[in-house]
């Protein structure tokens, strides 16, 4: 059993109005999201591993204009509520997954809440237009309110996952340790493709790869 | 005045709350302009107070921070009383450089900057220290902007384009890319042995081969195969193979 679910839920509605709506203050970045739902599942060791491994995910996008992306907050709870109280080799794998699964339906319920926000201008077009002080501050709130509610929906359906695959998936020992090699693997993929393009001019990329440099001397050191 | 403005600034923390892909942050802008609009000359529900708002929550989009500028440059022009025409070309024209500036500096500087600072020091350090320090520079930064552009805004109007000139911006756009590769390239070695602590020669060996893979296909097929969906691919994979 999760330990606090009903704050786990609370956690994800905060980090998933962060994402977009409110502030973007990136307590929604999975470094932050996990480590925290970490600590609130009792396990912060689960929470921080989960977040290392989704924040590499989570710098593959920039959430720049109208791009579409993945909600990595939300996909981070969820990750937490599977991977903890499970030692780091079994649970981080099926946690990951989990997360990404729930970051990728995240990001599919902003776009829905984007179209009906859309919808929702369009019906009060005149108002809007017509400099209808209601109809504006009635328009934004029920976007912040669709968005509310998506990340509410989002982040149930993350911990309803959790809960039934802790419960009944019969996870090998074997299993979870190829699990775990396949989603660190991808992490690092995104983490340096996205780098990689990021660094796509020469100079750039000379940067990145003294950073790479110095950052492997350092390892070495240590 | 002021507490009208200081009112439009709070609104502007939420300004993508009604994102859409009609107005994009258009009525946004129009939420957080209508505080600082209630006091034009006719006052709230007046001819121009209804004009000026129908104006705000026309189409806009631009980095929600820097959006700021526009939301102070577009109110003050209102108060001004410029001709409609000048103020559309006006808003218009703000759009692309507020957006192009943010995401340089923001989206593609200071955010994976301060997410490699803070992944490095979580795994070193201490996840707390990790955790706050991201969101202390994340969030000093976030603030320092939206306060600065407001201000720009408001305070420069119509000429607000000139204050995007300003020496630390310029600074910003010249440094933030070699910064944030340089930043992203130190914390990949040092994330990496950390998370790799109790891999063995060859799970490590076997994690080189995903993450290769992975940056091949990427190469290719970004960005229809982007990261999340090749993380999912591998994890289904798995699953069919028969390791779940």
């Amino acid at each position: 059993m999760i330990d606090n679910v009903i704050l786990l839920g609370i956690w994800g509605v905060i980090v998933g109005l962060d994402m977009t709506s409110v502030g973007q203050t990136m307590i929604s970045r999975p470094l932050v999201a996990a480590t925290v739902a970490g600590v609130i599942a009792g396990d912060p060791a689960s929470g921080l591993v989960v977040g290392v491994v989704l924040e590499f995910f989570a710098l593959d996008v920039l959430p720049v204009g109208a791009a579409r992306y993945p909600d990595y907050g939300l996909g981070a709870v969820a990750a937490v509520a599977t991977a903890a109280g499970t030692p780091s080799v079994l649970g981080t794998g099926l946690g990951v997954g989990v997360g990404l699964v729930i970051a990728y339906l995240g990001g599919v319920g902003t776009h829905l809440v984007r179209v009906l926000n859309g919808n929702d201008v369009v019906r009060n077009s005149g108002l809007l237009d017509s400099g209808n002080r209601a109809a504006v501050n009635a328009v934004h709130m029920r976007g912040l309110l669709r968005d509310g509610v998506r990340a509410a929906f989002v982040t149930a359906l993350g911990l309803l996952l959790a809960i039934l695959l802790r419960n009944t998936v019969p996870i090998t020992l074997q299993g979870a340790v190829f699990l775990r090699i396949v989603v660190v693997g991808a992490a690092v993929s995104a983490l340096v493709s996205g780098a990689v393009r990021f660094s796509g001019r020469r100079v750039v990329m000379q940067w990145f790869v003294l950073g790479l440099v110095i950052g492997s001397l350092g390892v070495v050191a240590l | 005045m002021s507490q009208g403005i200081i009112r439009g600034w709070l609104r502007s923390l939420l300004i993508q709350a009604s994102w859409n892909y009609e107005r994009m942050i258009g009525v946004g802008v129009a939420f957080s302009s209508e505080p600082i609009l209630r006091k034009l000359p006719d006052g709230v529900g007046g001819e121009s107070y209804r004009a000026a708002l129908g104006r705000a929550s026309a189409q806009f989009n631009a980095h929600p921070y820097f959006s700021a500028a526009a939301i102070g440059a577009l109110t003050k022009t209102e108060h001004q009383g410029l001709p409609p025409e000048t103020m559309s070309r006006f808003r218009t024209a703000l759009s692309s450089p507020l957006g192009s500036v943010g995401d340089k500096i923001v989206w593609a500087g200071t955010l994976p900057i301060a997410s490699a600072i803070g992944l490095i020091l979580a795994v070193v350090v201490s996840p707390l220290v990790g955790v706050v320090v991201f969101l202390l520079v994340h969030n000093v930064v976030n603030i320092a902007i939206r306060a600065w552009a407001f201000n720009a805004g408001w305070v420069a109007g119509i000429g607000v384009g000139n204050r995007l000139g300003a020496p630390l911006l310029q600074f910003g756009l010249k440094y933030a890319g070699p910064v944030t590769a340089l930043a992203l390239g130190l914390m990949l070695p040092i994330v990496s042995a950390w998370l790799f602590a109790d891999f063995d020669g060859s799970a490590i060996t076997a994690t080189a081969v995903v993450a290769a893979v992975g940056i091949l296909l990427a190469r290719w097929l970004w960005p229809t195969l982007g990261g999340i969906r090749y993380g999912l691919i591998v994890v289904v994979l798995a699953a069919l193979a028969g390791w779940i």
